[in-house]
């Protein structure tokens, strides 16, 4: 692979570029699935080929191909070259980059059990007990249970001297139960919805999920969820649950303050966002007890890495501080434009894209409470728990987010089941009025692997650590 | 350069007789692929891909397995389609499986321009230009793309199918915003780069985006809403998904489930999916190398469907429709080309008959609060107006909607005479009108 990268730079080099980068990526995959009581796809792929990224005329061009001979990366390389010269058209000032070290390293990630190894009988047999379990409820009339696995093979290069090899392997897994009610489909999913939990490692973590132990709990919890009460319409305290509050972090928090998007190059699809360069360090973005941070060195997370896919070492920086916005997620040309050097938040999706800047594991930190307490210290609210649909302006201000189940809490107890019920707000209101989060026993890091973003659609393998938090005066059951 | 008709076909025939199986199907995808981005006014991602994938589908008994590579070379292919019948061999008996279709006749489409082929990065970059250019001398920003795609696609199998085909995309997008809180959008969608007038695009974005500067409040509540091609094409999507694939009736999470036959909808829609419009783009067989068939899926208000491949149209003794996505997929078959017949309605009568209603440009970040019902939630973007008196009173800040795409397609009041096709992010095509809706629910909005 390093003899391919080299070649791409040296034909880059020739062809004019004044910067290049490539990486070569092999990408294998397995999935299996089940669908009440049918095997839906036993599917496995794999996917190899070289993107070329160069500065030519002070402008961007990029060039991807399948096609691994020399002279087929050489013509790869000669139209990134291209490319980049007709973006020169309209470029009003020369791409600037912020200063990064040059490496020569490897990097592997965590993986106990390679899950490549484990047979497919095996894995066949836990998703069709597992299903079976899901199927213990008359009600539920529709089960669905999935594994997933990818291996990434990956070497970068740059004309700045960095040559960096990285390996990791991803694993996921998930099942949910859907009641069928009067006129209404009710899922139930463990250990998340959107196909479950996603780590980088190995078998061993998917071992870890007792995936048929919990299907009957799921199945009674879904069934139970046909007679439930709905939703009510009001503003009252919410406690979210840490799988459901991830993805809010990643919404609310993690969309809005990458830097791309704020300045504007996201701005046709993905859209901006309402934080502005001069929030930096003074824009109260939630309350005290609201601290984020970006990290990319968190152990079996699956936005860990060894380098971003522009050689930055990855890093750990906080986004947000006792409640004050302090940081963006960068790349090098994002940071250069404010005079910072990039926090290592450059990721692709695969050979044939360009890296982004993008979520690594950006989590809400732990507070002191314990669950229990927190419940406990709540007279009148809603328990929120796994997330069924979610929504979010432009700007990331106004966003919607229903959950799969939740509770009453009246006098400090759980109460009445409440099915599909949703909440609204607007971020930093939202954000500044959260006034407890539970403590790092309650902590978790959910992989989210199917962030969006880019054109081409890109999908990135995030993740977010995030626990119980409790928030005060939020508008619930919208549109019930 | 990508692999030409006759190169997949071969390809594809080669992968089939590599299989050792029963029964044996092979995609092969063929993609030369460039977008070019802007942003702020100037160009800042210029990309191009070229990647071809075969992926192999093995049948034993009933039993299947699927394995996919971009690795053309003999072992890596022979490791494939290995791959392939190996899970096969894992795989339990499906006794609703049918065995792999046979085949039928496709329609032959010509979807191949030359001028598609020949608009590379300087002359997209020059199409950039002038988009940005309308609204740089008004003092706005532009952000949008400029796409060429040029795609071949062959599908094969051991029963005898062997169907074949290119096809040229041109797809462009324009964002155009002002310091005031104004945004246009406007895009298009053809097979024929000749006819894509990067000036009138530019040119349609910004004018929306000066008319909707210094955005106003709007109270939650029930409104009538005009809403234009690319907000209708988000309904419309969300639709086809839920409601209209047989998996989904079959589940029983369909709104259709049950009610075929029923009017459901306005007696104002009429909904058909149609690979073999003129007006359209895309393959014209599906992803099993079946025919796609022109699909009714609601009659003047009646609903009927829903599409099917040849699992789907076994197991519920319909015919095959032609809608197989690549397998596997958890979704069972799905209309990708959506079609809405036009009505008799000028866009201006249509607001002119409103007293008090929204005109809504399109949506973001649309999605599913209730499958059954299609209760959806959203956002508009780039060009929300009120409509008072008949006319378009005032710019409004983007709202929020929870509002079920049934009912709304039931309380339809007028349907546009003009049609565009709009191409979503999901891939596919809808030819779409504008439609006005009696009552849509507005249950918030952005600051």
């Amino acid at each position: 692979m390093r003899d391919l990268v080299t070649t791409a730079l040296d034909a880059a080099a020739s062809a004019g570029s004044t910067y290049a980068d490539a990486r070569v990526v092999l990408t294998s995959e397995e999935r299996i699935s089940v669908r009440t009581g049918r095997v839906e796809g036993i599917e496995s792929s794999d996917s190899l080929g070289i993107g070329i990224r160069v500065i030519a005329d002070g402008a961007w061009g990029f060039a991807s191909t399948s096609a691994l001979t020399p002279d087929a990366i050489r013509a790869a390389a000669r139209q990134a070259v291209a490319i980049a010269r007709a973006s020169a058209i309209t470029a009003a000032a020369p791409v600037r980059l912020s200063a990064v070290g040059v490496f020569d390293d490897v990097w592997r990630g965590p993986c106990e059990i390679d899950p490549f190894t484990v047979p497919l009988e095996e894995k066949l047999a836990l998703l069709l007990s597992a299903d079976e379990g899901l199927r213990t409820q008359e009600a539920v009339t529709v089960s669905s249970a999935s594994l997933g696995f990818i291996k990434v093979e990956k070497v970068f290069g740059s004309s700045e001297g960095s040559m960096i090899e990285q390996s990791y392997v991803e694993s996921s897994a998930g099942l949910t139960a859907y009641a069928l009610g009067d006129g209404e489909v009710l899922p139930r999913s463990y250990p998340n919805s959107h196909g479950g939990q996603a780590i980088q490692g190995g078998w061993e973590a998917i071992l870890a999920l007792d995936l048929i132990g919990n299907a009957p709990r799921v199945a009674e919890e879904a069934a139970a969820l046909i007679s439930a009460m709905p939703c009510p319409a009001t503003t009252t305290t919410v406690i979210i649950d840490g799988s459901q509050l991830a993805l809010q972090v990643h919404e609310s928090v993690g969309h809005p303050t990458e830097l791309d998007r704020v300045l504007g190059d996201e701005a046709a699809f993905a859209g901006t966002s309402f934080v502005q360069l001069s929030d930096l360090d003074s824009l109260r973005y939630g309350s005290t007890h609201v601290s984020v941070v970006s990290d990319a060195t968190v152990p079996g997370s699956l936005g860990s890495f060894g380098y971003d896919d522009e050689g930055v070492p990855a890093q750990r920086d906080y986004i947000v501080r006792e409640g004050l916005f302090t940081g963006f997620q960068s790349s090098r040309e994002a940071a250069a434009a404010i005079g910072r050097t990039s926090n290592g938040c450059m990721r692709a999706d695969g050979w044939n894209r360009i890296p982004l800047v993008r979520m690594t594991t950006l989590s809400l930190e732990p507070g002191t409470w314990s669950r229990d307490d927190l419940i406990a210290d709540t007279e009148d609210g809603i328990y929120f728990e796994t997330n069924n649909s979610w929504s979010i302006d432009d700007r990331r201000l106004n966003f919607q987010f229903a959950c799969e189940i939740g509770w009453e809490i009246k006098g400090g107890k759980l109460g009445r089941m409440i099915k599909n019920p949703n909440y609204t707000g607007i971020t930093p209101k939202f954000w500044g009025s959260c006034d407890a989060v539970c403590s790092a026993e309650h902590w978790q890091v959910w992989g989210l692997p199917n962030c969006g973003k880019g054109e081409p659609m890109q999908v990135a393998h995030v993740a977010h650590g995030a626990a119980p938090a409790r928030f005060r005066d939020v508008q619930v059951g919208v549109g019930r | 350069m990508r692999l030409s008709e006759d190169q997949v076909r071969a390809l594809a025939a080669r992968a089939v007789a590599l299989t050792h199986a029963d029964e044996a199907e092979a995609v092969v995808m063929a993609n030369d692929a460039a977008l070019t981005r802007f942003a702020n006014n100037r160009i800042h991602q210029n990309v191009a891909e070229e990647n071809t994938t075969v992926s192999v589908r093995a049948v034993l008994g009933t039993r299947t397995g699927v394995a996919s590579t971009n690795r053309l070379d003999d072992d890596a292919l022979a490791a494939c389609c290995e791959a392939a019948v190996a899970a096969a061999r894992v795989a339990p008996e499906d006794p609703a499986f049918p065995g792999l279709p046979a085949p039928a006749p496709i329609e032959r489409i010509e979807r191949v321009c030359a001028s598609t082929q020949a608009f590379d990065a300087e002359a997209r970059a020059h199409a950039a230009a002038s988009i940005i250019e309308q609204s740089k001398v008004r003092g706005l920003s532009a952000a949008g793309t400029v796409a060429r795609v040029d795609y071949a696609v062959g599908i094969a199998n051991s029963r005898g199918i062997d169907a074949a085909m290119a096809v040229t995309d041109v797809k462009a997008t324009v964002l155009s915003t002002g310091t005031d809180g104004g945004s246009g959008w406007a895009s298009w969608l053809g097979c024929d780069a000749s006819r894509f007038a990067p000036e009138a695009l530019g040119d349609e974005a910004a004018t929306l985006a000066q008319r909707s500067e210094v955005p106003g409040s709007l109270d939650p509540g029930a409104y009538a809403v005009v809403l234009a091609p690319e907000a209708v094409s988000d309904v419309l999507d969300f639709l086809g998904y839920l409601g209209f694939g047989a998996q989904a009736v079959d589940e029983k999470s369909s709104f259709i489930a049950g009610h075929e036959g029923e009017r459901l909808l306005s007696e104002l829609i009429t909904l058909t999916d149609n690979a073999l419009s003129a007006e359209t783009v895309g393959l014209t067989f599906d992803f099993e190398g079946c025919p796609k068939r022109r699909t009714p899926l609601v009659e003047a208000g009646v609903v009927r469907g829903p599409v099917t491949d040849s699992y789907w149209a076994a197991k519920l003794g319909v015919p095959n429709s032609g809608h197989a996505l690549p397998a596997p997929n958890p979704y069972g078959p799905l209309p990708m080309n959506l079609e809405l017949a036009a009505g008799e309605t000028r866009v201006d009568e249509m607001i002119a008959s409103v007293e008090r209603g929204l005109y809504i440009t399109r949506f973001h970040y649309v999605n599913v609060e209730d499958p059954v019902r299609a209760v959806l939630t959203g956002m508009t973007r780039d060009g929300t107006f009120l409509i008072e008196g008949g006319r378009l009173t005032q710019p409004v800040k983007n709202v929020r909607f929870t509002q079920s795409a049934v009912d709304a397609l039931a309380n339809v009041e007028a349907v546009g005479d003009r049609r565009v096709l709009v191409g979503p992010e999901e891939g596919g095509a809808n030819l779409t009108p504008t439609l006005l809706i009696g009552s849509w629910q507005v249950t918030g909005q952005t600051r």
